[in-house]
């Protein structure tokens, strides 16, 4: 029998019908136990807490201990229950690149969802989105790409010896792409309005947390910059038609975006011919194991990523929706 | 490009007010100016065009006048104080004048933009509630221990030594003044574990992030930046009835609030919101330029509280999400 701890996911939500079927939602799964399993669940459902042994919870529940020793391990391996070592100086927690790459996708993926659910994109699939709205959405992308130039450079100049080749490649990949957005603006825009404009403080927080990142932890932001990796780069045969499905709408509704959304195509091509979706796969097969610190800490950078992906949406609906005037000019002694 | 778009700027509009009949009421820092209908109109196009790659004739047929109407409109709305020449922006400034006559006569409408948020409103018709007070409050004691990540960095990139001294005084009386935060969510009911082991927002990480690179790019840009937040607090006018008003609605203990006019008290005490004209009375001379980057940074500061109080609002009135926020740990998330 295991020696463990065992600790019900906090964020694991639990519907118990009659003590019957007991449904366990965490992440974007669903578990459903039925019959004698939901019994059981439902019996030690609160002594799994992370400080109670297995044996100590049989004895409370009035089961064997091998019945509960099984149900945690099921639930264990389904991510729902976690084993924590008995004694906190067993926790010999390492984890590989490989392991954390699959712990990552599976979290962020989770994470991006209210990204892809924000309601600035239906507003500019089903036409509602204002010009500013628009444009503001074209010049928040450029600022993004063309902030590779900080946190990219800031990443590399502060890499370790593992990630350097990957971080300086992807520097020297990624330098020009904000060049990319520049000339879709410049179907619309004179040039040196378009280079001094002035992004949204949402989208300054994305870059400066990236960049304030990259200065500390070389592989932390790596996984906080995978998370935009993941928004722009797709091998899913459905969610690359879904793009196309948002840019054919974004043409027929906003005539005037063709050249922006001709430059997005463009910088979404030259990302996947420098096969950047496979990069953060290959630094984490390059990495040495990595501590509970180490993953606490790239899991906490990429969930924050996220969180600042949903600024970066909330500030161009919000902000272009309040004020017309795109681009956003920079100050100067007169205009205020 | 066109004459008039080489010619002409648009002053930033703080507020839009439709009227009676069509007309709409815009109001930039010095004064409100009232516009008909169709002249709302012209003028909205005009301040569409003017930043375009879009020719002289576009804006005529846009307007429906021709092209001496078109400057005789521009004209008007230059008098008006709508639009400026750019050739009028000064070449340079003294410090003291930078102070007087730009970031002075900004900050008042500066500040109004930073609470303008319907959250306020929300607070203190009742409309709130306690989880969205302490919400508040986490994310105060968050910005404010922050200010160790940028005060501090500001002082390291200073390089001309009067201002050193005032960075340096400043950081010094300011870096613990997260206890009384901290004090105040203990009277809220959270425990030191809970308040320690507390993350704060991306927004609230963001007005540190923004203020360290101010702090990196221009000492006087996170001067400017520094002052506004300081001119959050020097009024008790304004600050004491929202916190009055959450005890009364919310049944937040006094306690709670005490440390936070405490505070406040100490700041004014310190003569804070007065270090950023003590600073500009030691520069000679800001050209035209930096000025407008210094200005850019104060004005983008509000923007920042502006988004901060909507994250705090989001987050907070979702009863879903965890109080306080706390860290990824992949035992038990």
């Amino acid at each position: 029998m295991s020696s463990t701890l065992p600790v019900l996911k906090r964020t694991a939500t639990i519907k118990i019908n009659d003590g019957k079927q007991v449904v366990i939602e965490h992440l974007a799964q669903e578990i459903v136990l039925e019959g004698a399993g939901a019994a059981l669940f439902a019996k030690i459902a609160p002594l799994l807490d992370g400080k109670t042994s297995i044996g100590m919870i049989a004895e409370r529940a009035g089961e064997l201990p091998g019945r509960v020793d099984a149900l945690t391990a099921e639930l264990s391996k389904a991510g729902i229950v976690s084993l924590l070592p008995a004694d906190d100086k067993n926790d010999n927690f390492t984890m590989t690149g490989v392991e954390f790459h699959a712990l990552h996708r599976k979290y962020c993926s989770f994470w991006l969802q209210p990204v892809y659910d924000h309601p600035l994109w239906e507003k500019m699939i089903n036409g509602s989105a204002s010009r500013a709205q628009v444009i503001g959405f074209a010049f928040e992308k450029y600022h993004y790409i063309e902030g590779a130039h900080e946190h990219m450079g800031v990443a590399a100049a502060n890499a370790t010896p593992e990630m350097m080749p990957h971080l300086a490649r992807h520097f020297i990949e990624e330098y020009t792409h904000g060049d990319i957005y520049r000339k879709g603006l410049k179907s619309l825009f004179p040039d040196d309005l378009v280079l001094n404009s002035q992004p949204l403080p949402s989208t300054r927080a994305l870059i400066n947390f990236l960049t304030e990142t990259a200065a500390r932890s070389s592989f932390a932001y790596y996984a906080g910059n995978e998370v935009l990796q993941m928004t722009e780069n797709t091998n899913d045969d459905s969610a690359a038609k879904s793009i196309d499905d948002f840019y054919a709408a974004m043409r027929k509704h906003y005539p005037y975006s063709n050249k922006l959304i001709d430059s997005f195509i463009q910088h979404t091509n030259a990302d996947q011919n420098l096969g950047h979706s496979d990069v953060f796969m290959e630094m984490c097969q390059s990495v040495p194991p990595l501590t509970r610190r180490e993953v606490v800490d790239a899991m906490n950078v990429s969930r924050s990523m996220a969180e600042h992906l949903m600024l970066f949406m909330d500030g161009i609906e919000i902000c272009y929706a309040a004020n017309e005037n795109v681009p956003r000019l920079p100050c100067d002694l007169l205009s205020e | 490009m066109n004459t008039n778009q080489q010619k002409y700027s648009v002053r930033r509009v703080y507020e839009t007010t439709p009227g009676k009949d069509g007309t709409v009421s815009l109001r930039l820092n010095d004064r409100v100016i009232e516009l008909g209908g169709r002249e709302h109109g012209m003028y909205a196009k005009i301040a569409e065009w003017l930043p375009t790659s879009r020719d002289a004739a576009q804006l005529e047929a846009a307007l429906g006048i021709d092209a001496p109407a078109v400057d005789r409109l521009f004209k008007t709305l230059e008098d008006a104080g709508l639009l400026y020449n750019r050739a009028q922006i000064p070449a340079s400034v003294t410090g003291v004048e930078f102070h007087r006559d730009y970031f002075s006569k900004a900050l008042p409408s500066w500040l109004t933009q930073s609470f303008d948020h319907p959250f306020w409103e929300r607070m203190t018709s009742g409309k709130g509630s306690k989880r969205l007070f302490s919400g508040w409050m986490i994310e105060l004691y968050h910005y404010t221990l922050n200010a160790n990540r940028h005060m501090s960095l500001s002082c390291a990139h200073t390089r001309v030594k009067p201002l050193k001294a005032m960075r340096a005084k400043h950081y010094a009386e300011e870096w613990n003044h997260y206890h009384y935060f901290s004090k105040s969510l203990r009277a809220l009911g959270f425990s030191n574990a809970e308040i320690n082991n507390s993350v704060p927002l991306p927004m609230t990480l963001a007005l540190s992030n923004f203020m360290r690179q101010a702090a990196r790019e221009d000492i006087l840009a996170y001067s400017i930046c520094s002052a506004v937040l300081e001119g959050t607090t020097v009024d008790r006018g304004t600050y004491n009835p929202y916190y009055e008003k959450c005890v009364e609605l919310y049944e937040i203990p006094r306690t709670a609030i005490q440390p936070i006019y405490d505070h406040l008290d100490l700041d004014i005490k310190y003569g804070h919101s007065d270090l950023f004209l003590e600073m500009l009375q030691k520069v000679e001379h800001i050209d035209a330029a930096r000025a407008g980057r210094i200005l850019e940074y104060g004005h983008q500061l509000v923007e920042h509280i502006w988004l901060w109080t909507d994250n705090i609002e989001k987050y907070y009135d979702n009863e879903k999400n965890i109080v306080p926020r706390r860290q990824f740990d992949p035992s038990l998330d």
